[in-house]
């Protein structure tokens, strides 16, 4: 039940009215950490003053372009973490991008547009996959994450704290990506977008199409699950039991 | 060491307050509570810390620069001028 199910009527895409009006900055932010960077982010050209009913079709076409494709490389890394592989992730974003531009008479501008094209990036993965798959995303998902979590609970932090912050530091990103990759999708993607992209919790569940309690769950589930595959990785390399010692030619 | 109750009376709820904290969703007056708590509590910066390094190495190591022919692709289709298949 913790699968990522997402109905097409909530797709939601043909209201975007709601979904932009919705995604904002939580008033409760009072961020010393990234919220203050996504506000400095939010993208200057995306401005609130477009008549967009009396727009032509090249007009909007040109502010989508303007607007929508700086974040072509950002929503490119989120596919990887969706679809795993190059070729399914830039199909996704292929898509995503069209989806977006079919829409975008709908999005209000000025609002938030970078959460607004992670959310049809959800969406249509989503879609896609149960397009493809024919079965529910991660159908074992409750048990993986079952005994993940019993596993994690077991040793706490207390690997990780012996790993030390610095032997993590030198874990190879194939590593890490591993590590992301290995816990259950709805939680790996909540983490990702906080932790990667710096969304506020608002705005993670209105990409994500769940209630802020749950993306607060998520991710403290997700962040557990990813310290402990983290941990793991750096005792295989050989970096927490010998913190001290210099790790040597263990790089992929 | 800190009163580590002041953030919360077990582990689970510690952590959820420090990463509430990096996430910035506290209120003004919890954010000045963590704050002091971090001030004098090393089990607790040791945790705030370890958890700032795992969200820098997953930024780091999830950096990905799309394919040049993605970029094109995604041009040219929105030059085709036919609308999306939905």
């Amino acid at each position: 039940m913790l699968t990522l199910t997402v109905d097409s009527a909530l797709m939601n895409i043909s209201e975007p009215e709601s979904t932009s009006a919705t995604i904002e900055q939580p008033a409760s932010t009072q961020g010393a950490t990234q919220q203050e960077d996504s506000v400095d982010l939010l993208p200057k050209t995306d401005v609130a003053d477009v008549d967009v009913a009396n727009e032509t079709a090249d007009a909007r076409r040109a502010r989508f372009e303007r607007d929508a494709l700086q974040y072509v490389d950002q929503l490119y890394s989120a596919a990887m973490r969706m679809a795993r592989n190059p070729s399914d992730a830039q199909d996704l974003v292929q898509e995503a991008y069209t989806k977006a531009f079919s829409a975008f008479h709908q999005y209000k501008p000025g609002t938030n547009l970078k959460a607004w094209l992670y959310r049809i990036l959800t969406n249509t993965y989503i879609n896609l996959y149960r397009k493809r798959q024919r079965e529910p995303l991660q159908s074992n998902s409750d048990s993986i994450e079952d005994w993940q979590l019993a596993r994690a609970e077991s040793h706490t932090s207390a690997g990780l704290r012996s790993a030390e912050a610095d032997a993590l530091d030198h874990l190879p990103d194939s590593d890490v990506k591993n590590a992301l990759q290995s816990i259950p999708e709805e939680f790996r993607l909540a983490v990702y977008f906080a932790d990667v992209e710096g969304f506020a919790y608002k705005e993670i569940s209105e990409i994500m199409n769940t209630p802020i309690g749950t993306v607060m769950s998520r991710l403290h589930r997700g962040r557990k699950l990813l310290r402990d595959m983290l941990a793991d990785y750096a005792v295989e390399r050989g970096y927490a039991k010998s913190a001290a010692a210099k790790p040597t030619e263990t790089e992929k | 060491m800190g009163d580590c109750q002041s953030l919360g009376d077990c582990d689970d709820k510690r952590i959820g307050r420090i990463y509430e904290y990096l996430d910035g969703a506290l209120s003004c007056q919890d954010l000045a509570d963590i704050k002091a708590h971090l001030d004098d509590c090393p089990d607790c910066t040791q945790e705030y810390d370890l958890e700032c390094v795992i969200r820098s190495v997953v930024k780091r190591s999830c950096k990905e620069a799309a394919p040049a022919t993605l970029k094109a692709a995604i041009l040219a289709r929105l030059h085709e001028g036919r609308p999306a298949e939905v």
